[in-house]
C-alpha cells in the first residue's frame, strides 16, 4: 500500500515542478526578453484571415522576411501561416507510417515519435522557436498547436477501444468514474494553466526529459536485472499454467461492485474481492492526465501499469477503464487547448498522418515476427536517448548536445 | 496532390451547401451529408485494415483471453504471486492490442480531418455559425454532432438491413444444400 501512495506523490511533485517552471518568470535560464530594437519593427497588424488566437498573435508579430518575422506575401505553410514550413505530405505519410509501425509493434511510444515528427521532421519546432524573442505570444500559441496535434494523433487510439469495451461491458464504473474524473481534472487544470504560457523551448526541454525517463525505463528492462524480473514473471505464469487444468473462461461473468465508498470500493471478480481506494484512483488520474496533457501524449502506457502493477487490479477491468481514462483526458485537454488557449489546428496534416498511421499499423504485425522484441526495444532506446538528450539540451540550454 | 483533393472537395461542398437555398438549413444539411460521406469512407478503410490485420488481432485476442483465464484461475486458487506475474505478462500484450486499435481508429477517422479542413476554410474564416440556446456552435462542434448522428444512422440502418435480410432468408423454404446450390 505504501508504494501506491509514494508513486503518485513523486509524480505529483514532478507535475508541480513542471507547472511552476512554466508559471514562475525566470525559473529557466532562458528568460524571454524582447530585443531593444523590436519596437522599431512594423507589426503584421492583421490576422491574415487566420481564426482565433493564432490570428491575433500573428497580427502582433513583426513583419519582415527574416527569422522571427512574418512575411504576409510569403506562401502559406503549416497552420496557414505565411512563410511557415511547407510540410511535405509525402514525408508526413512516411513518418506517420513509422509512428504506426512503432505503435503496433512496440505497443507504445508512438506519441513520442509523433512529437518528434511535429517538432523536428516537419520543421515546426525551429519555426516556432524563431519567434521566441520577436513574438513570444505566437511562439506559445504555436507550441500549444504542436502539443495538441500530438494529442490528436495519440489520443485517437482510445476512441474505438472505448466503444468496444463499452459494448463488452468491460468498464468498471466506480474505477472509471474515479480515474476519469481525475483525468478530466488533471487535463483541464494543466491545459488551462499552461495553455498559452509555455514557450517552445520549455516544452521541448520537458518533452526531452520525459523521453529520457522513458528511455531509462527501457534501458532497465533490457538489463540482465530487468530481463530477469520479466523472465521470473514469465516462469511464474508458465508454472501456474501447467499447474492448473484447462477450463472455460468464466471471466465473462464480469465485474460486480460489491461495496461503494469514498475511500473504499470493492469489486467482486470471479469470487475474489478487490478493494481500491477511489481517492487514490482519482489522484492517479489527475497526475497521469496532467503529465500527458503537458507533454502531449496519450498516457495509456502510464494508466495500465499504474492500475495493474501498483493498484493491483485485474487486467480484465484495467483494459477498458484505462482506455476510458485516456479518452476523457484527451478530449478534455484538446478542447481546453483549443478553446481556452486558442491553439490552431492543421487538420490536413492530422488527416494525412492518420493515413500513414493506419498503413504503418498494417505493416507492423507483418514485420514483428522477424524482429525480436529485445531488438525493437534496443532500437527505441537508442532513439529515445538521442532524441531525449537533444531536446532536453536544446530546450533548456539553448544548444543541442547531440547533432540535430 | 493535396491541393487537387481540396479542389475536388470544394466543388463537392459548393453543391452540397446550396441544396435548399436557406442558408442555415443548407449549412446543417450539408454538414450532415459530409458526416455521412466521412463515416462511409472511414468504415471502408477501417474494414480494410481489419481484414488485413484480422489474423494478428485474433492472435492477440486469443493470447489476452488466455492470460485473462489464467489470471482468473490464479485468483481462484488464491495465488497472488502468479496473478501478478500473469498481469505483468499481459501488459505487453494489451499494449499491442491497444495500439492496433489505434490503427483502426486512424483508418476510421482520417477522412474527418479533411472534411474539417474544408469546413474551416469555408466557414471559420467567414465566421458562419449556428446559434443554439444562446450558445454559438462553431464548425468543429457542428461537424462532430453531424458525424455522430451519421454514425448512429448508419449503424441503425446496417442493423435494420441485416434483420431484414435474415427475415427474408427465414421466409425462403429450406432447401437441401448440395453442390449445385453453389455452382454458377
Amino acid at each position: 500500500m505504501q508504494s501506491i501512495k509514494t508513486v503518485p506523490i513523486i509524480c505529483g511533485i514532478i507535475s508541480i515542478l513542471m507547472v511552476a517552471g512554466v508559471l514562475i518568470p525566470g525559473a529557466w535560464a532562458q528568460t524571454q526578453t524582447p530585443p531593444a530594437d523590436q519596437e522599431k519593427l512594423a507589426l503584421v497588424g492583421s490576422d491574415l484571415g487566420l481564426p482565433g488566437k493564432l490570428g491575433q498573435e500573428l497580427a502582433k508579430a513583426p513583419a519582415g522576411k527574416q527569422n522571427g518575422q512574418i512575411d504576409p506575401q510569403a506562401p502559406r505553410g503549416a497552420f496557414g501561416i505565411p512563410g511557415a514550413p511547407q510540410v511535405n505530405y509525402l514525408l508526413a505519410i512516411v513518418w506517420a507510417t513509422w509512428v504506426g509501425w512503432i505503435f503496433s509493434t512496440v505497443g507504445a511510444f508512438g506519441g513520442v515519435m509523433a512529437g518528434v515528427g511535429h517538432m523536428t521532421i516537419y520543421g515546426l519546432g525551429d519555426f516556432t522557436r524563431s519567434f521566441k524573442q520577436t513574438a513570444p505570444g505566437l511562439n506559445k500559441t504555436l507550441t500549444d498547436s504542436i502539443r495538441t496535434s500530438n494529442q490528436f494523433l495519440v489520443g485517437l487510439s482510445s476512441v474505438l477501444s472505448v466503444i468496444n469495451y463499452l459494448k463488452m461491458r468491460r468498464i468498471s464504473w466506480p474505477l472509471g468514474l474515479a480515474l476519469g474524473a481525475g483525468s478530466i481534472v488533471g487535463a483541464f487544470t494543466v491545459a488551462s494553466i499552461t495553455g498559452g504560457r509555455v514557450s517552445f523551448s520549455q516544452y521541448q526541454g520537458w518533452f526531452g526529459l520525459f523521453v529520457l525517463v522513458v528511455g531509462g525505463v527501457l534501458v532497465y528492462e533490457t538489463t540482465p536485472r530487468g530481463q530477469a524480473s520479466k523472465k521470473a514473471a514469465r516462469a511464474a505464469a508458465q508454472a501456474f499454467e501447467k499447474s492448473v487444468k484447462e477450463k472455460a473462461d468464466t471471466s465473462v461473468q464480469g465485474v460486480q461492485v460489491s461495496a461503494w465508498g469514498l475511500t473504499r470500493t470493492s469489486l467482486s471478480f470471479f469470487g475474489m474481492e478487490f478493494e481500491f481506494n477511489p481517492i487514490w484512483a482519482f489522484v492517479g488520474g489527475v497526475i497521469i492526465a496532467a503529465i500527458s496533457a503537458f507533454i502531449g501524449v496519450g498516457g495509456g502506457f502510464l494508466y495500465v501499469p499504474y492500475l495493474t502493477s501498483i493498484v493491483g487490479l485485474p487486467m480484465y477491468v484495467v483494459a477498458g477503464t484505462s482506455a476510458l481514462a485516456v479518452f476523457a483526458s484527451m478530449v478534455t485537454s484538446i478542447t481546453t487547448y483549443v478553446k481556452v488557449a486558442g491553439a490552431g489546428m492543421d487538420w490536413v496534416l492530422i488527416g494525412v498522418q492518420l493515413i500513414g498511421v493506419f498503413v504503418g499499423s498494417m505493416i507492423g504485425p507483418r514485420t514483428q515476427k522477424h524482429i525480436p522484441d529485445i531488438w525493437l526495444k534496443r532500437l527505441f532506446i537508442v532513439l529515445a536517448l538521442y532524441v531525449g538528450l537533444g531536446y532536453f539540451s536544446k530546450g533548456f540550454f539553448g544548444q543541442a548536445w547531440v547533432p540535430m | 496532390m493535396i491541393a487537387f483533393v481540396q479542389t475536388i472537395l470544394d466543388r463537392f461542398l459548393c453543391g452540397l451547401y446550396a441544396l435548399t437555398g436557406v442558408a442555415v438549413l443548407d449549412y446543417l444539411l450539408g454538414t450532415l451529408i459530409i458526416g455521412i460521406v466521412v463515416v462511409l469512407i472511414g468504415e471502408l478503410t477501417a474494414g480494410l485494415v481489419l481484414r488485413i490485420n484480422r489474423q494478428h488481432l485474433d492472435d492477440l485476442d486469443t493470447r489476452i483471453a488466455a492470460a485473462r483465464r489464467l489470471s482468473t484461475q490464479a485468483l481462484e486458487t488464491g495465488d497472488r504471486q502468479a496473478y501478478r506475474a500473469i498481469n505483468k505478462e499481459a501488459n505487453d500484450l494489451f499494449g499491442r492490442l491497444f495500439f492496433n486499435g489505434f490503427g483502426l481508429s486512424a483508418a476510421a477517422l482520417w477522412p474527418a480531418f479533411f472534411a474539417l479542413d474544408s469546413l474551416q476554410r469555408h466557414f471559420a474564416e467567414a465566421g458562419l455559425s449556428v446559434t443554439l440556446g444562446g450558445y454559438r456552435i462553431n464548425y468543429v462542434l457542428l461537424f462532430l454532432v453531424c458525424y455522430l448522428v451519421a454514425k448512429f444512422l448508419l449503424a441503425r440502418s446496417k442493423r435494420l438491413l441485416t434483420a431484414a435480410m435474415l427475415t427474408a432468408q427465414a421466409k425462403i423454404p429450406n432447401q437441401p444444400i448440395n453442390q449445385s446450390t453453389f455452382s454458377c
